[in-house]
C-alpha cells in the first residue's frame, strides 16, 4: 500500500525526509532507503504506530533545513554527498549550530532507527520493496 | 450455574497438559484462555511485532491498551507499561502460550538443578533452594512430555549428561550453519557438544508433518504445524474426549472461595466485560509466573485476606527467568545456509563444577537472525548504524556473523517479586502486575563466566574477532518466567507442596513454571510440561 505523504508533511518536508534517509542508507547497486520504500513504511507508521512522532518530524525537518543554511548556505537537499554526511555525524551527536525546537539528537536517532525499519523489515510493513534488502545481504524466504 | 470437575487457568503449556490428562480421564473440564485461538494467518511474520522482536505490538497478544503492567527499575524508578515494551515481561498469550511461538528448546534440568543448594551453598541475601523431588523423580514425566508432545534429539548423546530409560522418538535436526565449525572447536576444547532437542518434528509425527526448515521459526507459528507445543498435541486430544470445553478471551479474576475459605471455582470476565461464576470441585492455576501470582494475590476473600497460598508472603516472590550472555563472531566465510530454524548444537560443559561460580549454564548457537534485528544488536559497536559502512557491513557481513548464547541458571532473590499495583487497573478493573527488584549479584557473576565461555568457543571456531557485552543486574522474567510459586514442603518458605497443590488447600493447584524452585541453566518449557504431567497424575489419582 502506498501512501502519500502529502498528507502529513509539506511538500519542501517531504523533500528533505528523502534525502535524509538516503543518506542513511544511501543507494548503490542496491536500491537507497527511500527507493527501497522506507518514506512509505515512515507515512504509515506516522498514521499508526508512530502518530504521536509526527511533530517531531516536522519540526525536526525544518531544523535541518535551517541548519544546513547557517553552516553551509543551502537546503540540506542541496549539499553534497559529503557534507550531508559531516552534518549528520554532528547531529547524531547532538551538536548544532542553531537552537532547534527539539532534541536534535533524538529526532535523528528516531530516522535513522525508521529508514532501517522500513529498509531491513518485512514488506508487509510498506518498505523493503522486492524484498531488494534481503535480496542484498542474502536473507532469503524460502518457505 | 455451571459446575465442573476441574477450572484451569490458562491454556499454556502446562494448562493444556492438565486438560488433556484429565479430560481423557473422564473428568469434566473448563479450560479458561485470556488470549485467542489465533490462526497461522493472524500470527503472521511481522518483523517488527512478534516474540523476538517487539517494537510496535505483538503478534500474539494481548492487545497494546487496557492491559498494562507496572515495571520498577532497579533504580527504584516506576513506569506503567505496554505488552511489548521494556519491563513488562511478556510471554504470548493466546491458546498454547508460549509454545504456539517458541524456539522449541527440549532441555530437561540436569540432576544437579534439583538440589542447588545442597550443592553450593545458599549466597546472602538469595532464596536458592532444593526442589522438594529430584530429577530422578520427575524423569517419567520428562519422557512423556517427550514422546507425547514430540521431541527431536540425540539420544545417544543426551543419554550421557542425562539418565534416562528411553530415547527420543525423533532424531535430531540436521547440522546448519555454524555448527560444524562449532562442533569442531567444541572437539579441540574438549566440551562435549550436540544436537540442541527440539520439539519439533523431524519426521512425520502424531499426525503432523516434518519441519520444512523455514526462516521464521522462533517468534513465530509454524507454516505446517510441525512445531509441538500444547495447542496441537494435548490440547487437541482434551478436546476430542468430549469432555473439555475451551473458552477464550475470558480473564480470570478471583479463585473463589466458600465462606469457610474452601477454593470453589473461579470468576472470569468474557471479552464483552460480562462477569461469570462458575464452579468446580478442582481448579488448577496455569496463567505463567507473573499472572499466576497476580491472579492467587487478587483472591482475597475474608478467610485468605492476603490472597490464597500467601499466608507466609512467598506468592509472587522469586521471580526467575533466564540471563543470556551473547557473543557474535564475524567468522572467515559465510556460515549461512539458510536451513531453519537455525539452533542446532549446544554444550552443557559449563552447566556445573565451574570454579568460583554457582552454577552456569548451556550454550548454542542462534536461530536465524531476522535482518532488522540482526541490523538493531548484531553488528560490531564501532560500525555506525547508517550510511554507506552500515550498508556494506550489513551486505557482507549478515551470512558471516553468528552466534553463540545461552541461559544462565538464574540465582533468585526474594526481592524479585510480582506484587499487585496499588492503583493501576487493567480493561476489567483488576489490579495489575507490579514487578520489582533483580536478581542476586551471583547470576551477574555467572553470566560474565559464561559469556567467556562462548567467546572462547567462536575463537576456538576461528572467529576472526568478537563482540557483545554481558548483562548487567536487572529483573529476570520474559518468556522463561518461573518461581513464584515455588514447591517445597515448608508452607513458610514454599507456596506448593511436592505435588504443586497449594499449601492449605486440597483442591487447588499450581501447573506452570511458578512452581520451579530454581529454573535450571536451560530453556525451561520441557520442564514445564513435565511438571504439569506431574500434576495431572496426581489430580487424576485424588
Amino acid at each position: 500500500m502506498e501512501v502519500d505523504l502529502s498528507a502529513l508533511l509539506s511538500e519542501r518536508q517531504v523533500l528533505i525526509l528523502r534525502v535524509l534517509f538516503d543518506t542513511l542508507i544511501p543507494p548503490d547497486d542496491y536500491a537507497g532507503a527511500w527507493e527501497a520504500g522506507s518514506g512509505n513504511y515512515l507515512a504509515r507508521q506516522l498514521q499508526g504506530d508512530l502518530a504521536d512522532q509526527l511533530g517531531l518530524y516536522r519540526r525536526g525537518l525544518d531544523a535541518l533545513d535551517a541548519e544546513a543554511q547557517f553552516r553551509h548556505g543551502m537546503a540540506f537537499a542541496a549539499l553534497d554527498e559529503v557534507a550531508r554526511n559531516g552534518l549528520l555525524a554532528q547531529i547524531e551527536q547532538g551538536h548544532t549550530a542553531i537552537d532547534w525546537p527539539i532534541d536534535a539528537a533524538a529526532f535523528f536517532g528516531a530516522a535513522c532507527q525508521h529508514a532501517a525499519e522500513g529498509y531491513y523489515s518485512d514488506p508487509g510493513n510498506g518498505g523493503n520493496r522486492d524484498q531488494v534488502a534481503w535480496r542484498m545481504i542474502g536473507f532469503e524466504v524460502k518457505g | 450455574m455451571a459446575h465442573y470437575d476441574v477450572i484451569i487457568v490458562g491454556a499454556g503449556a502446562g494448562g493444556g497438559v492438565v486438560a488433556g490428562v484429565l479430560a481423557e480421564a473422564g473428568r469434566r473440564v473448563l479450560l479458561l484462555e485470556r488470549g485467542a485461538h489465533l490462526s497461522y494467518d493472524e500470527i503472521a511474520r511481522d518483523h517488527l511485532r512478534n516474540h523476538r522482536l517487539a517494537l510496535y505490538g505483538h503478534n500474539t497478544g494481548p492487545e497494546p491498551d487496557g492491559h498494562p503492567r507496572v515495571f520498577v527499575d532497579p533504580t527504584g524508578r516506576e513506569q506503567i507499561v505496554r505488552p511489548h515494551e521494556g519491563g513488562y515481561h511478556n510471554n504470548a498469550m493466546t491458546v498454547g502460550g508460549g509454545t504456539r511461538v517458541y524456539g522449541a528448546q527440549a532441555w530437561r534440568f540436569l540432576p544437579q538443578d534439583f538440589r542447588m543448594a545442597s550443592e553450593y551453598g545458599v549466597p546472602e541475601g538469595s532464596s536458592l533452594a532444593d526442589w522438594p523431588i529430584s530429577y530422578d523423580e520427575l524423569a517419567p514425566d520428562y519422557e512423556r512430555a517427550e514422546w507425547e508432545v514430540g521431541v527431536a534429539g540425540d539420544s545417544d548423546a543426551s543419554a550421557q549428561h542425562w539418565p534416562r530409560e528411553r530415547g527420543y522418538p525423533m532424531p535430531p535436526v540436521t547440522p546448519c550453519g555454524a555448527a560444524p565449525a562449532l562442533q569442531r572447536a567444541a572437539a579441540e576444547l574438549g566440551w562435549p557438544a550436540f544436537a540442541v532437542p527440539l520439539l519439533i518434528n523431524t519426521t512425520p509425527y502424531l499426525g503432523r508433518p516434518a519441519c520444512t526448515q523455514c526462516q521464521h521459526c522462533v517468534g513465530f507459528a509454524c507454516p505446517v504445524d510441525a512445531k509441538n507445543g500444547s495447542q496441537n498435541t494435548m490440547l487437541v486430544r482434551a478436546l476430542a474426549s468430549g469432555n473439555c470445553t475451551l473458552v477464550t478471551h475470558a480473564q480470570v479474576d478471583q479463585v473463589t472461595v466458600t465462606p469457610t475459605g474452601r477454593v470453589n471455582g473461579v470468576r472470569y470476565y468474557d471479552a464483552a466485560g460480562q462477569q461469570h461464576n462458575i464452579q468446580a470441585e478442582q481448579v488448577v492455576v496455569a496463567a505463567g509466573a507473573i499472572e499466576t501470582a497476580r491472579l492467587l494475590l487478587n483472591s482475597r476473600s475474608t478467610a485468605h485476606r492476603d490472597g490464597l497460598g500467601n499466608a507466609y508472603d512467598q506468592v509472587g516472590r522469586h521471580l526467575q527467568g533466564h540471563y543470556y550472555p551473547r557473543v557474535a563472531a564475524l567468522m572467515p566465510e559465510s556460515v549461512y545456509d539458510g536451513i531453519g530454524p537455525g539452533v542446532s548444537i549446544a554444550t552443557t560443559a559449563f552447566n556445573h563444577g565451574n570454579d568460583g561460580i554457582i552454577g552456569g549454564g548451556m550454550l548454542a548457537n542462534d536461530f536465524i537472525v531476522l535482518p532488522i534485528i540482526f541490523w538493531r544488536g548484531y553488528m560490531p559497536p564501532e560500525i555506525p548504524r547508517w550510511g554507506s559502512a552500515a550498508k556494506a557491513f550489513m551486505r557482507e557481513n549478515y551470512q558471516r556473523v553468528t552466534h553463540v548464547m545461552g541461559p544462565v541458571q538464574d540465582i533468585p532473590s526474594p526481592l524479585a517479586r510480582v506484587t499487585l499495583d496499588p492503583q493501576v487497573r487493567d480493561r476489567y478493573g483488576m489490579p495489575v502486575a507490579r514487578l520489582s527488584g533483580t536478581t542476586h549479584p551471583e547470576t551477574v557473576r555467572a553470566a560474565e563466566f559464561m559469556w567467556q565461555r562462548a567467546r572462547e568457543w567462536l575463537t576456538a571456531a576461528g572467529a576472526e574477532r568478537t563482540w557483545g557485552t554481558p548483562p548487567g543486574l536487572s529483573l529476570s522474567g520474559g518468556q522463561h518466567q518461573a518461581g513464584t510459586c515455588r514447591m517445597g514442603e515448608d508452607p513458610r518458605t514454599s507456596v506448593t507442596d511436592h505435588w504443586g497443590r497449594v499449601h492449605g488447600h486440597d483442591n487447588l493447584f499450581v501447573a506452570d513454571a511458578s512452581l520451579h524452585v530454581t529454573n535450571g541453566g536451560f530453556n525451561p518449557v520441557l520442564t514445564v510440561l513435565a511438571l504439569a504431567f506431574r500434576v495431572a497424575r496426581r489430580m487424576d489419582a485424588m
